[in-house]
Parts: C-alpha cells; sequence; structure tokens
C-alpha cells in the first residue's frame, strides 16, 4: 500500500471568518510536501506564509478549499491525533526559566504519555534519538535562559522530533541566528528529512541558505499561484524574480544572490576581477555621483592601491574609504 | 541524580516542617498549649486542663485547618494562573476574583443591615457572609468567562481581570461612602482578613470546595507544562486550550472565592508561596510545582497566623497584614534577585 502524501493542499483558500466579514488572505494554493524532503517556503512578508501554517496547524480552517495530512482532512483530527503526526517550532518568545533543555525536549512527549505524564521506555528512547539527531546532548541540564539562541532552537527542533510526528513545521528557524548557526540549523534539518523520512517544511526569508540546502522550494509570490520545484530548476527558468515585485532588485544566477539592478552606463574601473565588484559595490552605495562625473580608476593588488583620475584630478591610496573621501574633497573644491 | 536536593526530600522535609509549624500553631497564643500535651491529644489522649480542650476544639483547630486549607487554595490557583497567563505577577487578586468577593461582602453588609432588622439574627450571620462573598466572585467569574469566550489572548483576558478588580474597588467605595460608621467597620475588619470565623460546618464545606478546585489543576498538571511554552505549542501538542481555560478560570474561582469568603482577601500568598516554590524546586515541572506549592503555602500561612497570634498577648493582628509582610518583601527580594523570569 502507498502511504499517502504527508501534507496536500488543493485549492485552498486562507484567511479569518468574523461574524459579520471574510478577510481573505491568500486563495488558490495548491502543494504538495513530501517525505524525506525538506521544503522551504520563501515569499514576502504579508503574503500569507503564517496563514498558511496556521491552516496546517489546524488552528485556523481554510475558508475553502482541501487541506490533507496523511491523506485525512485536518478538520477530522482531534487535537490529540493531530499532535501526533505534526510537530512545529514557532516563533514565539519561549519564557521558560527554570526548565532544562532536556526537560524541554521531554515536553515534546506530551501527546504520548497518559495524565500523569510519566515517561516510558519507548518515550525515553525517542527522546534519545531526537537529542543524538540534533547533538544537543551536552545541553541537558542547562537551564534554557543560559542557552545561546542557537543552541536554543536546536534544543526546540529536538522538542519537535521527540513529538515524533510524520511532519515537522518550522516557522523561520534561522531568524536571529548567525551565518553559521544558519547553515548548521538548515542542514541539520534536511538531515532529519532525509534520514527520519520526515516531511519538513520551513518557512524561510533566507534566500540563499534555502537555495543551498532546501531539496524543493515553494515560491509564495504576491498575486501569483504557489510555484514549486527543485530549487535549480526555478533558478534556471528565471522563476525567483517572481519573488521581487520591485524593478530595482534581481535574482542574478551567476551568484545566486539578490542584486540591485545598475541602471547607467559601466564604470571604467581596471583591475583584477575579483576586486571590482568590491571597488563598485562600495562606490555604488555612497552617494557619489559616479555615473554623472567623468572617472577612471586602477585597481592594483599586492598591495592592494587605488589610483583614480575624477575629473582630471588624481587620487591614490590604499583603501576604498579613502578614495571615497578624496573623491568627496574634489566634488566639493569643484563646487 | 546529581544534585542531592532531590523532590523527594523537599517533599519529606516540607511534610515535617508543615506538621511542626501546625503543632507550634497549635499550641501558642493567648494561653499557651504545651506542645506534649497537643501531641498527646492528637494521639487520643486528653488533656490535663479541660479549658484547654473547648479552646483546642472550637477554636485552634478549626483556625488551624483554615489556615492550611487558605494557604493551599490560594497557591494552588496562583501558580495556575502564573502559568496560565505566562504572568510572573498574576495572582488570584489579579482576576478580579477576591475584589468580587469583596463587593458582594460589601453589598451585604450595607444593603443587608436592612433586611437584617426584618429577620433578626441573620445579619453578621458567617453563612451569609460566605454566600455573599461567593456570589460576588462567582459574579466576576462569570463576566470573566463571557470575556474569556470572545479574547483569545490571554494578555488580554488578564487586563479585564485587572479592570473588573478596579470596578469592583470603586463600587466597594461608592457604597462605604453611603454606609453607616458601624457597617463600615464590619466591612474593614472582614477585608482585613481573618482566619477564626470559621467554625466546624463552613470548615467541611471550605474542605470540599478546595478539594474540588485543586484536583483538577492536578489533573491538568501535564497541560501546564505544555502551557509553559506558550498557548500555540501547547496546542501543537494536543492541549485542548479553551478547556483548560474554562477549567482554570473555574478552579481559581472556587478556590479563590471560597478562601476569600470565609478569611477575607488574603494578600501576597498566591503571588509569593509559587515562586518559592519554583526556587527552592528548581523545576517547571507542575507535577511537583502544585503540591510543593500546596503544602508550602500551608507552612506559611500557619506561619503567618502564629505570629498575628502575637503569642503571650491577647490581640490579634489583622492576617492581611503578616501575609503583606511577608509577601511584598519576597516579591521585591524577587525582583531584586533579577532572575524574577527566569525562575518563572
Amino acid at each position: 500500500m502507498k502511504t499517502p502524501t504527508p501534507l496536500v493542499g488543493k485549492n485552498l483558500s486562507l484567511g479569518y471568518r468574523n461574524r459579520k466579514e471574510i478577510h481573505e488572505v491568500a486563495n488558490a494554493i495548491s502543494f504538495e510536501i513530501q517525505a524525506g524532503e525538506l521544503t522551504c517556503l520563501l515569499g514576502p512578508n504579508g503574503v500569507g506564509k503564517s496563514t498558511l501554517l496556521r491552516t496546517i496547524m489546524g488552528t485556523l480552517p481554510p475558508l475553502s478549499g482541501e487541506m490533507r495530512i496523511c491523506g485525512k482532512e485536518v478538520d477530522a483530527y482531534s487535537k490529540e491525533e493531530l499532535s501526533k503526526k505534526l510537530s512545529v517550532v514557532l516563533t514565539d518568545r519561549l519564557q521558560v526559566g527554570n526548565l532544562k533543555a532536556g526537560d524541554l525536549i521531554a515536553l515534546g512527549r506530551i501527546p504520548h504519555t497518559g495524565w500523569m505524564g510519566r515517561l516510558g521506555e519507548k518515550d525515553l528512547s525517542k527522546i534519545n534519538e531526537a537529542i543524538k539527531a540534533t547533538k544537543t546532548g551536552y545541553l541537558r541540564d542547562f537551564p534554557t535562559y543560559e542557552l545561546s539562541d542557537g543552541q536554543l532552537q536546536k534544543v526546540m527542533i529536538a522538542r519537535a522530533l521527540a513529538q515524533d510526528g510524520e511532519i515537522l513545521l518550522l516557522d523561520e528557524p534561522t531568524a536571529h541566528l548567525d551565518l553559521v548557526n544558519r547553515h548548521e540549523i538548515m542542514f541539520l534539518l534536511r538531515q532529519i528529512a532525509q534520514q527520519e523520512k520526515k516531511a519538513v517544511l520551513v518557512v524561510t526569508h533566507d534566500l540563499e541558505i534555502a537555495l543551498e540546502s532546501a531539496d524543493k522550494l515553494l515560491l509564495m509570490p504576491c498575486g501569483h499561484p504557489i510555484i514549486s520545484g527543485l530549487p535549480e530548476d526555478l533558478v534556471i527558468q528565471g522563476k525567483l524574480d517572481t519573488l521581487l515585485p520591485n524593478e530595482r532588485l534581481y535574482f542574478d544566477q551567476k551568484s545566486g544572490k539578490i542584486k540591485p539592478k545598475i541602471s547607467s552606463q559601466p564604470l571604467n574601473i581596471s583591475g583584477p576581477s575579483d576586486l571590482v565588484p568590491w571597488v563598485v559595490a562600495a562606490l555604488e552605495k555612497s552617494s557619489l555621483p559616479i555615473h554623472t562625473t567623468p572617472i577612471k580608476i586602477d585597481i592594483e593588488s599586492n598591495p592592494f592601491h587605488l589610483v583614480a583620475l575624477v575629473k582630471g584630478q588624481k587620487i591614490a591610496c590604499d583603501s576604498i574609504e579613502k578614495l571615497i573621501i578624496g573623491f568627496r574633497q574634489v566634488m566639493m573644491s569643484e563646487g | 541524580m546529581k544534585n542531592k536536593f532531590t523532590p523527594s526530600l523537599y517533599f519529606l522535609l516540607s511534610g515535617i516542617g508543615c506538621l511542626l509549624v501546625w503543632v507550634l500553631n497549635l499550641g501558642l497564643g493567648s494561653v499557651a498549649i504545651p506542645f506534649t500535651e497537643i501531641v498527646s491529644r492528637i494521639l487520643g489522649n486528653e488533656f490535663s486542663k479541660s479549658s484547654w480542650e473547648i479552646i483546642f476544639l472550637e477554636y485552634r483547630l478549626p483556625k488551624s485547618l483554615t489556615a492550611i486549607l487558605v494557604g493551599i487554595s490560594l497557591s494552588v490557583s496562583g501558580l495556575q494562573m502564573q502559568t496560565y497567563f505566562r504572568n510572573p505577577l498574576a495572582g488570584p487578586f489579579v482576576l478580579g476574583i477576591s475584589s468580587g468577593a469583596g463587593l458582594g461582602v460589601a453589598i451585604w453588609l450595607m444593603a443587608g443591615a436592612a433586611v437584617g432588622t426584618l429577620i433578626p439574627g441573620i445579619f453578621g450571620n458567617a453563612w451569609m457572609l460566605f454566600l455573599a462573598a461567593t456570589s460576588g466572585s462567582m459574579a466576576v467569574l462569570l463576566l470573566m468567562s463571557l470575556a474569556a469566550w470572545r479574547v483569545r489572548d490571554s494578555m488580554t483576558l488578564l487586563i479585564i481581570g485587572l479592570m473588573f478588580g478596579s470596578l469592583a474597588a470603586a463600587i466597594i467605595s461608592v457604597i462605604s461612602f453611603f454606609s453607616q460608621a458601624e457597617q463600615l467597620k464590619l466591612f474593614t475588619v472582614w477585608s482585613m482578613g481573618s482566619l477564626g470565623s470559621t467554625g466546624w460546618n463552613q470548615l467541611a464545606v471550605f474542605f470540599v470546595a478546595t478539594l474540588i478546585g485543586v484536583s483538577p489543576a492536578m489533573y491538568l498538571a501535564k497541560s501546564y507544562n505544555a502551557m509553559l511554552l506558550g498557548e500555540n505549542y501547547a496546542q501543537s501538542m494536543g492541549v485542548n486550550i479553551s478547556r483548560l481555560r474554562w477549567i482554570m478560570i473555574i478552579s481559581t474561582g472556587i478556590l479563590t472565592g471560597c478562601a476569600t469568603a470565609f478569611c477575607g482577601p488574603i494578600a501576597f500568598i498566591g503571588i509569593a508561596v509559587p515562586h518559592i516554590a519554583r526556587m527552592i524546586l528548581k523545576t517547571s515541572d507542575h507535577r511537583l510545582l502544585f503540591p510543593g506549592s500546596a503544602i508550602l503555602g500551608a507552612i506559611v500561612m500557619l506561619l503567618c497566623d502564629t505570629i498575628s497570634q502575637l503569642p503571650g498577648s491577647a490581640q490579634t493582628l489583622p492576617i492581611n497584614a503578616i501575609t503583606s509582610l511577608f509577601g511584598a518583601p519576597v516579591v521585591i527580594w524577587l525582583i531584586l534577585r533579577r532572575n524574577f523570569s527566569k525562575e518563572f
């Protein structure tokens, strides 16, 4: 027998229903999320990502359409049944103080224990597995207020793992984290998806890391239907630009980064190709009229050295900062 | 366990401590009864002085039992509110329940004076006072439940509770303004709190009410643990939030309403005791915190009552003053230790 797809949304209309009016946030939302894959949901603020999460969690019924979890409609689940299928890591601020990290992870077993909450052998082994998968064993006896943001996020992921559902939902798990931790968390999530055969859905704004780590991307652009596919396919098809309604930005396929469009003619800058973009970037950021002033810049490496001709005046220096200062002085003296 | 101070040691020590304080409380007062006599009386022997028997049976024993029940009720309802509202300053006063009870009593004492002249003997009857206080707290509780039905957010509920409390206090001041000096004094005395006006009959009611109030809290200890992570996480772990909210409101309503009805508004026990229990037990596990706070509440109330007797004197200080003298510094100290929010 084929196991049903963990998460399927069909033609969902999401929103809030008051007594008098219906406030629709997003419509025509269809998607599938497979087991064993890390799926990243990307989209601008306000497009309805959180609303979609709440709909999947069953706290906000869809206005219309079908939301199926493991083949069954979300509404048909009791809260307890649902909690055995689906666990979450949210952005809610924690205020648990005294709770040790190990105890916090153990809270994940709540749906599986009796009314006294006594942990059985199976519970303990699930907790240990979750701790092992997230490498949080060394944190077990630390009170949660002593944990760093990155450690806390791993502990929260361990708690969700211990809850042992087929589906893991994470709302911006890498927000507030440093670069290394962001990578670590996302690769940990992919590892969990692949090794534990879980369907992992991550809402994130971190396009670069999502491209690197996700098996699938779900793009939720403003006013368009959801686009899904392999990250690499979406890059080649140029679909990532749909996330950028702003004319001034574009997705650069070469670097995999979002970049501002440079409107006017290229600058007259010569030098090693790895250094030129940095000088250009710094000049673009400064408010100097680099596109309307005649300039010529030569860059030398080893040691780094700049020679610039601005309106016929020569500026020689060893940092971009000094170049910009010199540029300003020329502009000032010209009035 | 690395920690030598285990929960079982806590319960052993606090159990012994509770018994010692209880015997101390029974023995001290305007008439001192030797502790050996009390222990032997409890073991079934008779007192060597018959006057002690009356003091013991009609006054000291019911009063000490009242203290224990008040301690349990207020601490357990305080702990429930602090976790549910995720606010370390929440307590029985905050939902306006105590103020509601006060309003009930105020209305009864002022308006009841008129009824009292019609039916002699009913005025000043402890039972009527209890009824008035409970109906007052239940009325606020009902309004709160209506609000809880409409409002999803627990912070909003907390603010509504505070507003109900202020409203009740305002109505009480208006009533006080128009009332006679004698009735005003009655009300003022009630509001100072007293453990001594509970007889055996009322004590039975109090006991049953405490049992009814505490059991759902104990039963839902697991759900309260999940609530530590907030409503959303609790919900994701299968906790039925609206059911938990109803049970919390009813449980704290019964516990606080009852304690306030019999003994007047007693301050700070509900806020301070759960914090001390958390601090000593070093845990946030409600399966330990509920019994831990209950027993600590009993000890603290017995101690406060013993102090209020001013051992060796015929005077009795208002119990509310003693609990405030104990509770306010504890809360300030907790804040100054700066882990007020961490302990939580």
